[in-house]
């Protein structure tokens, strides 16, 4: 399983999937003209490692400042099949990095965490600009 | 208010005039607009007449090498001077053929290539085909001038020039189309109501985002949505939703909000063929459309002093008179139409007193996520509800002003990144 690095750009956010080490992360912000276009290869990628693994620990770090609601929806489906995942063969911990005056992140991030139950949520705040 | 959607079998006058005049313009642009006539050589003639014709015509670069009309080489005029200016070069060669210098791999394109593939191909070349010009043949592959770098970038900038003013004009005219349609909506806000404002910022021109005003004898119905998408795709959506939303509410169900949530939930889901079991893969496949609208509807009657709210994802804001505090009124989690909202999906109806004097806000995500200030982070939903408490007490309109100020001074050099709507009244 090839590891996934997208570089972020203005409107798409920089993607960082380690497979091997079991390290996930979404950094930057996601408003891409086409979401479609811009998360299926990713999800598919998604769900193959997810599928080809079994009692791993697995880690998804999002860092994401802004989505639009096209973007919302395939980050959603990116949740249903951690959340699968979780609940059926993989232990996944889901940081969830906000800056600790970003209401609207938290907010969204508790929502997820209400959503998507079996994945352990861990809200962190940041301090840094 | 009468917005039907055209129906499927009207010819769509405009479209099909934008599509003819966008490949027309293409079709004009092809490689022969660019043949500039050039003294050429033959093979047969020596390097000793190159070198007059090149103090001749001291503006070619590049000197297109000739055989029975098809072009077989290109002299450059730098390599080849520099070449003739070695030692003892001009005594061994002057008398040679030609083709001893010329490159023998010039760009050559068919005229009826097109500007968009030429260019590539020019690209592709590299330096030289820029440098010294391509070789143009007639369709029969016989020589029939060249082209110049020079000359392509002119017509490419011109190219771009003129599809950007068609579009723009396009755009400018969706524009016209989709204020139009906010026309009745506006004149119902302005029957309806004596202190209150409006603000509809789409990002691109037209947007996704859309306001709806119906009076009724008893009081008026509001909406205030944000279909997916922005720009033209964002507008379209607009327009359909207007459509349903016009046609269905009726004197009989206009203080159902929630039951015109679940009515247009069915349409929008029927009329994009957004049925679950119809978009089986669970990633949603690229054709699919999976659109619809985040929303509040509202029934409001004055005189009776109360609201009926119903949301989908957008919250509704109140501020008593003389109160402190703004209380948030949060709809249902689901948004109208899209797959994964059930097609039964009940919203539901939230009551909501209206003393006098009350302020009531909407808006859509378009001003809560802007991404700015001094962290890059969103406005957020606490800076929204402070900014309305520190204006309260003006009138509507001036609030309006105040607080898209200090949106805009937040916003600062950050890019806009969604269409902005925000409407207040003031009972």
């Amino acid at each position: 399983m090839n590891d996934i690095y997208l570089a972020k750009t203005t409107q798409s956010p920089e993607v960082d999937f380690r497979f091997k080490e079991h390290v996930l992360s979404m950094t930057g912000e996601a408003y891409p003209e086409n979401a479609n276009d811009f998360f299926h290869p990713i999800l598919n990628a998604l769900e193959n490692y997810l599928a080809s693994n079994d009692g791993k620990d697995i880690e998804f770090n999002f860092r994401l400042t802004y989505f639009n609601s096209a973007a919302t929806k395939m980050l959603f489906n990116m949740f249903d099949l951690l959340n699968e995942s979780a609940a059926s063969s993989n232990r996944i911990v889901l940081n969830w990095y906000h800056d600790e005056e970003d209401d609207t992140i938290l907010e969204f991030g508790e929502g997820v965490q209400d959503d998507f139950q079996a994945l352990e949520f861990r809200a962190i705040a940041t301090t840094s600009a | 208010m009468h917005n039907e959607i055209p129906k499927e079998n009207e010819p769509e006058i405009k479209s099909e005039d934008m599509a003819a005049s966008l490949s027309e313009i293409e079709a004009e642009y092809v490689a022969s607009s660019l043949i500039r006539k050039s003294p050429a050589v033959l093979p047969a003639q020596s390097n000793e007449e190159v070198l007059q014709l090149l103090a001749q015509h001291t503006d070619v670069v590049g000197l297109p090498v000739v055989e029975d009309s098809k072009p077989i080489g290109m002299i450059n005029r730098s390599i080849f001077m520099d070449e003739m200016a070695k030692p003892f070069r001009r005594e061994l060669y002057s008398r040679k053929s030609c083709i001893a210098f010329m490159d023998k791999q010039p760009l050559v394109v068919d005229g009826r290539m097109s500007i968009q593939e030429l260019s590539f191909k020019v690209v592709a070349a590299g330096n030289k085909a820029l440098k010294d010009g391509f070789i143009i043949t007639a369709p029969s592959g016989e020589y029939a001038g060249v082209g110049t770098g020079e000359d392509l970038m002119q017509v490419i900038a011109n190219l771009q020039a003129e599809k950007n003013r068609l579009v723009m004009e396009s755009i400018n005219y969706a524009s016209v189309i989709q204020k139009s349609f906010l026309r009745s909506a506006r004149r119902d806000l302005e029957a309806s109501l004596h202190d209150y404002f409006i603000h509809w910022e789409p990002r691109d021109r037209v947007g996704g985002d859309y306001y709806f005003c119906k009076k009724f004898d008893d009081g008026f119905f509001i909406a205030l949505i944000d279909c997916t998408g922005h720009g033209v795709p964002g507008a379209f959506m607009t327009l359909i939703m207007a459509a349903f939303l016009d046609h269905l509410l009726q004197n009989d169900n206009r203080m159902d909000p929630a039951g015109a949530l679940s009515a247009m939930n069915r349409k929008v889901k029927i009329a994009l063929g957004q049925i679950e079991e119809m978009n089986i893969s669970h990633l949603g496949e690229a054709e699919h459309s999976d659109d619809g609208m985040d929303t509040a509807f509202c029934w409001v009657n004055p005189s009776a002093g109360k609201m009926v709210y119903a949301g989908a994802k957008t919250p509704l804001f109140l501020l008593p008179k003389g109160s402190d505090e703004i209380t948030v009124v949060d709809g249902d989690k689901k948004g109208v139409g899209y797959v994964e909202t059930p097609m039964d999906y009940a919203w539901t109806n939230k009551e909501v007193a209206l003393p006098e004097g009350i302020s009531v806000y909407l808006t859509t995500d378009g001003i809560i996520d802007q991404i700015g200030g001094p962290k890059s982070i969103a406005f957020g939903k606490k800076r929204f509800s402070k900014l309305i408490l520190e204006h309260c007490s003006l009138p509507m309109m001036e609030q309006k002003g105040r607080i898209m100020q200090a949106f805009y001074e937040y916003q600062g050099s950050q890019r806009r990144r969604d269409d902005v709507s925000f409407l207040g009244f003031r009972i």
